[in-house]
């Protein structure tokens, strides 16, 4: 399915329950100078299907705290529940469970595998979530982004949007409760960017995941139903026009 | 997923990655380069093993002093060897003009089963090797054998009941033994001519022989079936017993053939752990990817294990077949040289070599590869969080131990092993240490520099870790190929020059004391060189500090000799040497000192003809026995002259001119026997320059993995030095700001490395001379000039090719391409 076509997809039912909840978040490392705090008491809740854009300025702390959001790295303090589950019980193996899963990924810089087609990249996360039939979703995947015609493409030899596109079908292939995307049109010009996040919101409300979105560009926010300002470690959020 | 698909793919998928290919390239290279030097070697080796059997002219030898029974030859027959019996004893033979005590042998057909005898129509005659043996009937004699019973070919002699013709004159026996003190000459026979001479009576001392030769598994066999029916005063006697001068020579040269397998050993290992250091930088991202979307450290774990695995697999399969076709290739450039057919090569060789790879992945390659299970998934969103790489902890030492140890037992020589691998360690650690100095140094002169310089300087200190890697790494490929090139050259041809071309080739014993000055003014008249004139006295060790000795070989009678001056070949390790004029004191050899227990301040009583010498022990003595000198287990000062009965003995070079003056003298002086040893240091030189032939091909697979370890050390920073460039470029630097800058890189890189590895090199050729090859190694000039420069060049030189892509890759792809 082209990206034209995605936008007329139906949408999936709507859901209401939570997916992802933070309470009271603290997350510090230990940095030349002493410890250095980079999230303070962040608390924050998703239902599922929901879009939520996380903004701020480099630095502040949304990339770290997407990552603890998605149980790539467990808080200082406080607790996240993710699909039911409080990942700060987990062990890292059982987080990487749980995110083979549930959970999907869009970053900046795509993070294909260079030494992998563009359809092996898709067809690996599949075959890490222990999927069956994983060839025919991982082509279905790539048609719905337009990429059929690439199949055997290296990450070398597309573009960055269509480096992008391949993440992006690699991240619902799998069709996760959640997606947690890192500036996915951070590295790209803006027709390319307008294109992919066009891409992205579509397989989101057609799959009906959740998103939580960190960008610094206030255009693709507004984008999301709710929006999340991070300054200096600390969230706020925007309240809804 | 499971481990086996996840790993399977990621060889299949990765398999278009360069560094995984790295990786592959050094365990393919490792495995070949040590099956084909473990391989050859031990070929070399079983083959020089089967050449030592020529000293005893079978693999193996069932001595006794009463017949060998039928039974014990048919076992032979049944273990399809080939047999031979011997008999032999010493006896008086007469001629129509004298009578001697002669060495007779009486053979069988097949003797000898391993080397040949060389036999001539007359005395001074070319002789030439023949498979046959006497005839009955018919003897051949050793040339001074005519001489004492002032006969020629064709006459006869009178042995027991038997008349013997002389046939021919024996000029070499491969199992001559007895070593050059051997007094009486040599007459050979046909074994039933010594059988029915009527001289095998009672209380004569015979030995008899039967020599066994075939497969080696086969021996193996027989000896194991003998060994249990051995009757009294019955031995075997292997051909590694074999104490002699070849024997000697022979394992020296296996020493030289162990240093290359060992110094393959260590550049292979160093090869690997640069290769897998790399691949595992490159697989950070994959590994923090697979992680984020779920992959779990234990499947990751045994992934990677797994991959490993598929590795080994495939360099022990690769490297197995290089490896074979490798020796087999030396095999044939030798086979025009060599004289020994060589055994088929071993399995259980090539199986140490597959279990050598696999410990080598373990304790090389897999800590870096298990580093990888730390990576945080986190890391996919920021790097900074990732830890950095390490190589894990002191555990791994155990397979590294391991993967060296299987070289160290195929070769049996812990303290070759230990030397390289000391050796190697302490230069490493030396180069690690040096290289962190000049880390240290260019971090402060980048600060004070501009352009070029500030680039080049700033990306050695920059990458600090690596570079410190790398110039170790540098230094010991270096150092590898220096000792294969300069320091192995030069010790051959010291090693040689060890025996000088005057070496003593005869020697004279039993000169009454009136006769030795006019015996050594007649030697000098003819030329002879090398001349040593010394008395000798065989006398009965009677006391050592007041207590009777144990009966041993080496006790009871015992030869000694008087000098007033330490002489040459030998160096005083214990005590002091006597100064001229000293009396009552004793110099032993290290050996016997040693093997009887005597120490320095002991005394010893002898006693010979009624005369009794006590004197103290004040020194201890390290012999050169393979100079040809002539050397003694016990020298006393000279007033011994005055109290014992003895004779005197003279060592000394012939020059090819003198032969007929030597006989003529030799005819003079009948009581004098003249012996010829010229032919055993032939073959010691022979064995010599073969085993340099075959050192030289083994050491070219060496050499490979040297040059894979250079390449190796430069690639592994090439891909960062890349980027920089890449960047540097696109803010404007000209080209040539990036290739000074890279150049100077280099040159401090290699100036370091270079020069310790010249250092290195230079003290490892010392030590293992000297601890290994007794002789003292003087480095060239040649090493230090030449040795430095070529180091230098190559290091700049391969690096500089290996970043032109730098310069000709447009920033914009390279940076794209991250």
């Amino acid at each position: 399915m082209s990206v034209s076509n995605a936008s007329h997809a139906t949408p999936a039912p709507a859901r209401s329950e939570q997916i992802l909840s933070a309470e009271r978040v603290d997350f510090s490392v230990d940095a030349p100078g002493g410890r250095l705090t980079i999230l303070n008491n962040i608390s924050l809740s998703l239902n599922s299907g929901q879009t939520l854009a996380i903004v701020g300025a480099s630095g502040s702390g949304k990339t770290t705290l997407l990552g603890l959001l998605a149980g790539l790295e467990t808080p200082t303090n406080g607790h996240i529940e993710l699909a039911g589950t409080q990942l700060n019980e987990l062990s890292e193996d059982q987080r990487a469970a749980l995110r083979r899963a549930r959970v999907g990924f869009v970053f900046q810089s795509f993070h294909l595998l260079p030494s992998m087609t563009a359809l092996e990249n898709v067809m690996l996360a599949l075959e890490i979530a222990q999927l069956d039939q994983v060839r025919e979703r991982a082509l279905s995947a790539l048609e719905q982004v337009g990429l059929s015609h690439r199949l055997e493409h290296y990450p070398r030899q597309l573009s960055g949007g269509e480096q992008q596109r391949v993440a992006i079908a690699r991240a619902f292939a799998s069709n996760p409760d959640i997606l947690f995307a890192d500036e996915p049109t951070g590295n790209l010009d803006r027709s390319n960017g307008n294109a992919i996040a066009d891409l992205l919101f579509a397989l989101n409300e057609q799959h009906g995941t959740a998103l939580v979105l960190v960008t610094h560009d206030m255009k693709l926010a507004e984008r999301c139903q709710r929006i999340a300002i991070m300054d200096d470690g600390r969230l706020s959020e925007q309240p809804p026009e | 997923m499971n481990s086996l698909n996840l790993s399977s793919r990621l060889l299949l998928r990765q398999s278009r990655s360069g560094s995984l290919w790295m990786l592959i390239a050094g365990l393919v290279v490792a495995t070949a380069a040590i099956s084909a030097v473990t391989l050859f070697t031990d070929r070399i080796g079983r083959a020089l093993e089967q050449q030592a059997g020529e000293t005893l002219a079978a693999d193996l030898v069932l001595a006794g002093r009463t017949p060998i029974a039928q039974d014990i030859e048919q076992l032979a027959d049944q273990n399809q060897l080939s047999s031979s019996r011997m008999i032999m004893l010493s006896t008086v033979l007469f001629s129509d003009q004298d009578s001697s005590l002669f060495d007779v042998k009486g053979v069988s057909p097949g003797y000898p089963l391993r080397g040949r005898l060389l036999t001539a129509a007359q005395a001074n005659a070319e002789d030439r090797a023949t498979d046959q043996i006497p005839a009955p009937g018919t003897a051949w004699i050793e040339p001074r054998g005519l001489r004492i019973l002032d006969i020629e070919v064709g006459d006869l002699v009178y042995m027991g009941e038997h008349e013997l013709v002389i046939d021919r004159v024996l000029t070499y026996e491969p199992d001559r033994g007895g070593g050059p003190f051997m007094l009486s000459p040599r007459l050979l026979v046909n074994y039933s001519d010594v059988e029915t001479s009527g001289l095998l009576g009672p209380g004569t001392r015979v030995n008899y022989r039967l020599l066994v030769a075939g497969a080696e598994t086969a021996v193996q066999a027989f000896g194991n079936r003998v060994e249990p029916l051995l009757q009294d005063r019955q031995r075997l006697v292997t051909a590694t017993e074999a104490d002699n001068q070849t024997g000697a020579a022979l394992e020296q040269a296996r020493r030289f053939l162990a240093v290359a397998a060992l110094t393959a050993v260590i550049l292979a290992a160093v090869a690997v752990l640069l290769s897998a250091v790399r691949f595992t930088r490159s697989q950070r991202d994959l590994i923090a990817v697979l992680k984020a979307f779920g992959a779990s450290s234990g499947e990751i774990m045994r992934a990677l294990m797994l991959l490993l695995l598929w590795l080994v697999l495939l360099a022990v399969t690769g490297g197995l077949v290089l490896g074979w076709i490798g020796q087999q290739a030396i095999t044939e450039i030798l086979s025009a040289q060599m004289t020994l057919p060589l055994p088929f090569p071993r399995w259980t060789v090539m199986l140490g070599c597959a279990a050598f790879t696999l410990l080598l992945a373990a304790g090389f390659a897999l800590p870096p590869l298990i580093g990888l299970r730390k990576v945080p998934p986190m890391r996919i969103l920021n790097r900074s969080l990732d830890q950095r790489p390490s190589l894990g902890r002191i555990g791994w030492l155990v397979p590294i131990a391991a993967a060296l140890a299987i070289p160290v037992l195929q070769l049996s020589d812990l303290q070759l092993a230990l030397l390289m691998l000391g050796g190697s360690a302490l230069l490493a650690l030396a180069l690690a240490i040096a290289a962190w100095l000049a880390m240290r140094i260019t971090r402060v002169l980048a600060r004070r520099s501009r352009g070029a310089w500030r680039f080049g300087l700033a990306g050695l200190s920059r990458r600090q870790g690596a570079s410190v890697l790398q110039i170790t790494a540098l230094g010991l490929g270096l150092m590898s190929l220096l000792l294969l090139m300069i320091v192995r050259a030069e010790l051959i041809t010291q090693w040689q020059a060890s025996l000088p071309e005057n070496t003593p080739d005869h020697f004279v014993v039993n000169l009454q004391p009136d006769q030795a000055e006019p015996f050594e003014a007649a030697l000098i008249d003819m030329g002879a060189e090398s001349l040593q004139v010394r008395p000798m006295a065989n006398a009965n060790l009677v006391s050592i500090s007041g207590e009777r000795p144990d009966r041993d070989r080496f006790t009871g009678q015992v030869n000694l000799s008087w000098i007033d001056q330490l002489p040459p070949a030998n160096e005083v390790i214990d005590g002091e040497f006597w100064s001229p004029g000293a009396t009552g004191q004793i110099s032993l050899s290290e050996r016997w000192a040693e093997r009887v227990g005597v120490e320095v301040g002991d005394t010893m009583t002898f006693d010979a003809g009624g005369q009794t010498f006590n004197a103290t022990v004040t020194s201890i003595r390290r012999v050169d026995w393979n100079s040809f000198n002539v050397n003694f287990f016990i020298l006393v000062t000279p007033e011994a002259a005055a109290l014992l009965p003895h004779q005197f003995i003279a060592s000394f070079y012939r020059p090819e001119s003198a032969a007929e003056a030597l006989d003529e003298l030799a005819r003079g002086y009948p009581n004098a026997s003249v012996l010829d040893v010229g032919a055993l240091i032939q073959r010691v030189f022979d064995i010599i320059s073969q085993v340099s032939r075959a050192a030289q091909v083994v050491f070219a697979f060496t050499l490979v993995a040297g040059l894979i370890v250079l390449l190796a050390a430069l690639e592994a920073t090439r891909d960062q030095r890349r980027t920089e460039s890449a960047l540097i470029r696109t803010l404007g630097a000209g080209n040539a700001t990036v290739r000074t800058g890279l150049l100077i890189e280099y040159s401090i890189m290699a100036l370091i490395a270079a020069s310790l590895a010249t250092a290195g090199a230079a003290i490892i050729g010392w030590l293992m001379a000297r601890e290994l090859f007794q002789f003292s190694y003087q480095p060239s000039p040649m090493l230090f000039i030449t040795g430095f420069l070529v180091s230098f060049l190559l290091v700049v030189g391969a690096g500089w090719l290996g970043n032109r892509s730098v310069l000709k890759t447009p920033p914009e792809r390279i940076l794209r391409a991250g």
